[in-house]
């Protein structure tokens, strides 16, 4: 039993994840909580439920073109919405506000086209899971992890490796800087919400390879991300990943003795005593504290 | 007729619950994502004090709101400690707290399936079930309520919430305890949004978690903001607009899985429009720093 809970975990966990690194390379760059990066993360699982379904293409095919329609989709949400609001130099509650008016407003789209109900893409009969060290793993289980490992190790490799990576480090560091040597800062933050929001995409679809997807799945996703990110210490991409784990772990092993409805009451009661006794996190920086 | 008081109820209960919440948010500048959680608290209390020991209505609202007003203390402490964007995340977080908790503790509050046959309110014997009758206790409250409101933020104590939201840290120079304030305020909001919550589970006579949800809070804060950030009629004006405005659509002959999405779908719009026109809200006068 605690075998299988710790291994549910580390599920949960790569899926949280993905979606917190997501998120704090979205907010590294633009320094606003990006609450629409949660509708992307459906909208991601319904571009592949589309595409295999509807469009019937195959499945390694259609998981590429989700996670460029959801690059997309983010590129789109931030001209449309943030592009224009960053010239007014609005606050950063402003932003907030208004990426929960594109989240209400995507959410409810997606609502309208497909229905409320749950649809799946898992097709054919399950399949008996191996067995491992006590636990059993599924094959999509397996699948899941390892694309969630090796997007991470990309996206680290990008950052600390690729001429674009390290100008968005430079911008995240010091922005007025960064276009003081020539860095052009509405690239980088499309580069940065074409990746981030890839990245929401993939999670999203990975997740319904596993599960039933409904159009209201992005909310309590969105909400475990930006809490992994925040309990790794808010901007770090090695917190995000530590984060995401340690929650995913948190919430499996706490429904060991109390019902599974409790998940979302243990992240953000973990959230809140982040948020009152270390805000930097994990990994943190003294100077993101001083914000808080 | 019925069913355009029925509209007018809904409206006054939340006229009450957006100028609770523009005395935290648009008044002292505090962004909160979470005032459900507190109408919750006041709904559920006074409900399960009517239903297990047959209290009467009227001490459960004073009771519902007194325990609102104390979670007002509980959810307020960790929060008046944060600022701007992790206080709103905080207060969002507290309020999926308070769902989950309506939702999961099924032995208390039956979960999902809610708490059907509250009784409601009644004088001397006459029972308040005719729905102009209890119009008119709505309107009472919804009065005392603004009464209330605008003598505080119309006194020394509410000009030192302006000061607060306006610059925090010139009001402590000015040795003001800021902590003590906004934890006041959210005990005094809590205080109105359990008056709120109770009043409409007496009301609707059935209640469940899906009615305290997170969206049940953003509509409230859209109400403020769209409204006026710190202006009591704008409060007003803004709650009304946005209860009556969704029902038009009913008569527009959709189907209600149409509809609702719909209805959000509005909202949504509603608050991106906002901010990119008029943060402040029609009648506002304080836009979020």
């Amino acid at each position: 039993m605690l075998e299988q809970l710790i291994l549910n975990g580390i599920i949960a966990g790569s899926i949280y994840a993905l979606i917190a690194i997501g998120f704090t390379v979205i907010y590294r760059t633009v320094k606003f909580f990006h609450f629409a990066h949660g509708v992307v993360y459906t909208a991601g699982a319904y571009f592949a439920y589309t595409l295999i379904f509807l469009l019937h293409l195959n499945f390694p095919l259609s998981f590429f073109l989700s996670i460029a329609l959801s690059a997309l989709l983010g590129i789109g949400i931030d001209r449309f919405v943030y592009y224009p609001l960053r010239r007014q130099n609005a606050s950063n509650m402003i932003f907030l506000l208004a990426s929960f008016g594109v989240f209400i407003f995507l959410q409810n789209l997606i609502q309208l086209i497909y229905g409320a109900q749950i649809l799946t893409i898992r097709t054919g009969p399950v399949r008996e899971g191996h067995h491992f060290l006590g636990a059993v793993i599924t094959d999509i289980q397996i699948l899941i992890l390892a694309v969630s490992i090796i997007l991470m190790i990309l996206l680290w490799l990008f950052i600390q490796k690729a001429k674009l990576g390290k100008a968005m480090r430079a911008v995240s560091d010091d922005p007025i800087a960064a276009n003081i040597v020539g860095i052009n800062p509405e690239k980088i933050i499309l580069t940065s919400f074409a990746i981030g929001s890839a990245l929401a995409g993939a999670a999203g679809i990975l997740i319904s390879f596993e599960t039933n997807i409904e159009p209201t799945m992005g909310f309590s996703a969105l909400l475990k991300g930006i809490i992994a990110s925040i309990i790794g210490g808010i901007g770090s991409i090695p917190g995000a990943v530590l984060g995401g784990f340690f929650l995913g772990l948190a919430e499996n092993l706490g429904i060991w003795k109390i019902s599974a409805g409790w998940k979302d009451c243990i992240a953000f009661v973990i959230l809140i005593i982040f948020l009152l006794i270390r805000p930097s996190g994990f990994l943190g920086t003294k100077t993101e504290k001083e914000t808080i | 007729m019925e069913y355009l008081l029925h509209i007018l109820v809904i409206a006054g209960i939340y006229i009450i619950l957006a100028l609770s919440l523009n005395l935290i948010v648009g008044y002292t500048g505090l962004p909160t994502l979470g005032h459900a959680a507190f109408s919750c608290i006041g709904a559920y209390t006074s409900s399960l004090l009517a239903l297990n020991i047959g209290l009467s209505p009227w001490i459960g609202l004073l009771i519902g709101a007194c325990v609102a007003a104390f979670s007002g203390i509980v959810i307020g402490y960790p929060a008046v400690r944060l600022k701007g964007d992790y206080l709103a995340l905080a207060t969002f977080g507290l309020g999926v707290i308070v769902y989950s908790i309506a939702k999961n503790w099924v032995s208390l509050t039956r979960g999902p399936m809610g708490l059907p046959g509250i009784p409601g309110f009644s004088i001397a014997g006459f029972q308040l079930s005719e729905i102009w009758s209890y119009l008119l206790l709505v309107l009472v409250f919804v009065v005392i309520t603004i009464f209330i409101i605008n003598r505080i933020v119309n006194s020394p104590f509410g000009r030192i919430l302006r000061s607060i939201r306006e610059d925090e840290i010139a009001s402590q120079a000015l040795g003001k305890n800021t902590i003590k304030y906004k934890l006041l305020v959210f005990i005094i909001g809590a205080f109105f949004a359990g008056i709120a919550g109770s009043l409409y589970a007496h009301y609707i006579t059935f209640i469940d978690p899906s009615s305290f949800n997170v969206m049940e809070s953003i509509t409230i804060l859209l109400m403020v903001i769209f409204g006026g950030m710190g202006s009591i009629s704008g409060s007003m004006v803004g709650a009304v607009i946005l209860v009556v405005f969704p029902e038009l659509l009913r008569f527009l002959g959709m189907p209600s899985s149409i509809a609702a999405p719909m209805r959000q779908m509005i909202y949504g719009l509603l608050l991106v429009v906002l901010m990119f026109k008029r943060p402040q809200g029609i009648m506002g006068v304080y836009r979020f720093k």
